[in-house]
């Protein structure tokens, strides 16, 4: 095992990776933007280092400082997170290039799977069905004709995308030239790559994911699937393990296609291979993540394992540290992503100071954050601040052990997603797994707040009044005469 | 009659007074008498509240003009302006667009002095990883476009001010 980690990330993902990292023995070296220094991953390594930039964002993509700061502190391995330098394949060699080890799949296998159109062929070549789909060359107007012939609606996806970043569904043939367009120019911004696909969209599709261990050599476990099929602007908010009253045997051919594809790239690392479920039983290959996935914990949950223990152990040539008989799935989890945004205004972003944050304390709940009370929640990084994972002995336990955790999360001074997750929950469609990756928009009236009962109401603003200085004063510290006589004067 | 202090609930507004002092405090809100008897300090975050004989664990703070309160697994987000503050932000008038987030420009879908209709896109932002539009909340004419292409800005930031057709 190494004896010292860099963590080349921040938040709720640089926390989780330090808590394994030292339970291993390891020294655990963060870096962080100064925007970060109070920062609960900065607090708790081992030793942090500055990172110099100007944009906040910037500081955790700069591969040469990254670099730098971890010869300097003598790192032998740097574990990239999710997101940032987590799936860039030059950030890879780079960290083998210094003579580190990267935690992570090779160079090349990051590539394959970071181009979607590459990485479909190369499932397709394989077996694994994909969606039917066309791919834009220099002529919009022949890639109009191809899509068509495919039949609509489609989905517009750029190449080297992700996070739902230059997505559209395209319903018909008149709006998909302008769509095209839109989706190139941000493929172009996000990713520095111009080059869109479209694929068959299918209705009412579930998000099932499988995670997968390989030891870069061929060996491959499948830590069994994932539901993510609850998701707002294609960004996952709710996520359990195991999926929804999922068939068995469907399971199992989705679980061995997964394995399939990982054994086929000699991936190394843990890694999630990600399938849309259409209605009808058919599963098609969406793409393969090469990293640690943001929904991790349910996996660990249920299988009773630590996945950057896993990382760390394959990236250190130790083999993978169990066999697929080893891999059991014992009870349900269900993680929800905790996200200072504003659901009722179609999930913009919020902004403010986490003035009071009081976790749950309960056996049955797991919260993996990145933020401490009084710290100031800015544009600058993405809008989850940590995850709430709750286990029950099955999934209607997990649904009662969530609610009773959220009730039990206090975060206040900034707006955030607390209560919508729980209205999510509570949902009789939830509650009975009727799940598809449109479940918010189809339900969004149900799952808005009921109104206030009057008395509740009154509640509420009487004690917002009473933090009011002006009003406080009015009521307890007005001289005894004026005092009794304003009860009179109304 | 006595002060009347303004809440924002839910984007209504609502009207609370002292009714009386003693023996027990009574509040009035929009006219409707509350007897209250446990009160907490307007510096608690955690407080117990006793309205009409029915206890209520509350947690709640500040943030700018909001006071931020969760109760019975519910968030509240209840505006309050003083006096002299609101008499600042009216006069900015209503024709202007500002941003409710930080963020950066992303696209201007409109041009100064051009004609636009209720609904309108008038622009798209970024602002942490999401795209947000700003649309036009009437009809009208632009008058200033107050931020470019890739430019950013902080919350509250002028985008866009328009007014009437003539």
């Amino acid at each position: 095992m190494f004896a010292s980690v860099l963590i080349a990330n921040r938040g709720e993902i640089a926390c989780r990776v330090e808590r394994t990292a030292r339970a291993l023995g390891l020294r655990t070296i963060a870096v962080f933007h100064h925007e970060d220094r109070n920062a609960p991953h900065v607090a708790m390594a081992d030793e942090a280092h500055l990172l110099q930039a100007e944009v906040p964002i910037a500081a955790y993509l700069d591969i040469e400082q990254i670099i730098g700061i971890a010869k300097a502190a003598d790192a032998q391995c740097i574990h990239p997170g999710y997101g940032f330098l987590a799936e860039n394949a030059a950030f890879a060699e780079a960290v083998e290039g210094a003579g580190l080890t990267f935690v992570g799949p090779q160079p090349d296998v990051i590539r394959l799977m970071g181009d979607k159109i590459r990485s479909r062929e190369f499932a397709e070549k394989l077996g694994v069905p994909v969606a039917p789909s066309v791919q834009q060359d220099d002529d919009l107007d022949a890639f109009v004709v191809a899509a068509t012939q495919i039949g609509f609606p489609l989905l517009i996806k750029a190449a080297a995308g992700g996070g739902g970043k230059g997505m559209s569904i395209v319903r018909s043939a008149n709006e998909f030239a302008e769509r095209a367009r839109i989706a190139t120019g941000e493929a172009e911004r996000y990713f520095a790559d111009g080059r869109i696909y479209a694929e068959r969209y299918v209705e009412r599709p579930r998000h099932i994911e499988v995670q997968v261990l390989g030891d870069g050599n061929g060996a491959v476990i499948h830590l069994f699937e994932r539901e993510c099929s609850v998701q707002r602007r294609f960004q996952k908010i709710i996520e359990e393990s195991p999926a929804a009253a999922l068939d068995r045997e469907l399971r199992d051919r989705i679980c061995a296609a997964a394995v399939d594809l990982a054994v086929n790239s000699k991936y190394r690392n843990a890694g999630t291979v990600e399938f849309i479920l259409a209605p009808d039983g058919e599963f098609y290959f969406l793409e393969m993540n090469t990293r640690l996935q943001v929904e991790h914990p349910v996996t660990e949950i249920v299988c009773g394992v630590d996945l950057v223990e896993a990382q760390l152990r394959i990236a250190a040539a130790e083999g993978l540290p169990w066999q697929q008989g080893d891999i059991r799935q014992s009870g349900h989890a269900i993680e929800c992503r905790i996200c200072c945004e504003e659901p009722q205004n179609d999930f913009h972003p919020a902004t403010g100071t986490a003035q009071i944050l009081r976790l749950p304390d309960a056996e049955s709940a797991r919260f993996d954050g990145g933020i401490s009370e009084g710290q100031v929640i800015t544009a600058a990084f993405d809008s989850m601040v940590g995850k709430l994972v709750c286990k029950g002995k099955d999934r209607e336990d997990a649904i009662d052990a969530s609610l009773r955790a959220l009730d039990d999360l206090i975060l206040l001074g900034v707006s955030t997603n607390v209560d919508y997750l729980g209205s999510i929950l509570q949902h009789p469609a939830f509650r009975a797994g009727e799940l598809h990756t449109g479940f918010v928009e189809e339900h969004a009236t149900s799952l808005s707040p009921a109104p206030l009962d009057e008395a509740d109401r009154a509640a509420v603003l009487i004690a917002a009044a009473l933090a009011v200085d002006e009003f406080h004063k009015l009521v307890y510290d007005t001289p005894e005469p004026y005092a009794s006589m304003s009860a009179w004067r109304n | 009659m006595a002060m009347s202090f303004t809440f924002t609930l839910d984007g209504e507004d609502h009207e609370i007074s002292i009714l009386a002092r003693r023996p027990d405090l009574s509040l009035s809100i929009d006219g409707l008498a509350y007897k209250v008897s446990q009160a907490p300090a307007p510096d608690e975050n955690r407080v117990s509240l006793t309205v009409d004989g029915r206890n209520y664990q509350i947690w709640r703070t500040w943030e700018g003009d909001r006071i931020h309160l969760r109760m019975g697994a519910r968030t509240f987000s209840v505006g309050y302006e003083d006096a002299i503050l609101a008499a600042q932000h009216h006069a900015g008038g209503d024709d202007i667009l500002r941003a409710d987030v930080p963020g950066v420009v992303v696209t201007v879908h409109c041009e100064e002095g051009g004609n636009v209709s209720s609904g309108d896109i008038l622009m798209v932002i970024e602002s942490m990883k999401m795209q947000v539009n700003i649309v036009a909340h009437r009809d009208g004419i632009i008058e200033t476009v107050h931020v470019g292409i890739n430019e950013s800005f902080e919350k509250g930031t002028e985008l866009i001010s328009m007014h009437a057709e003539s």
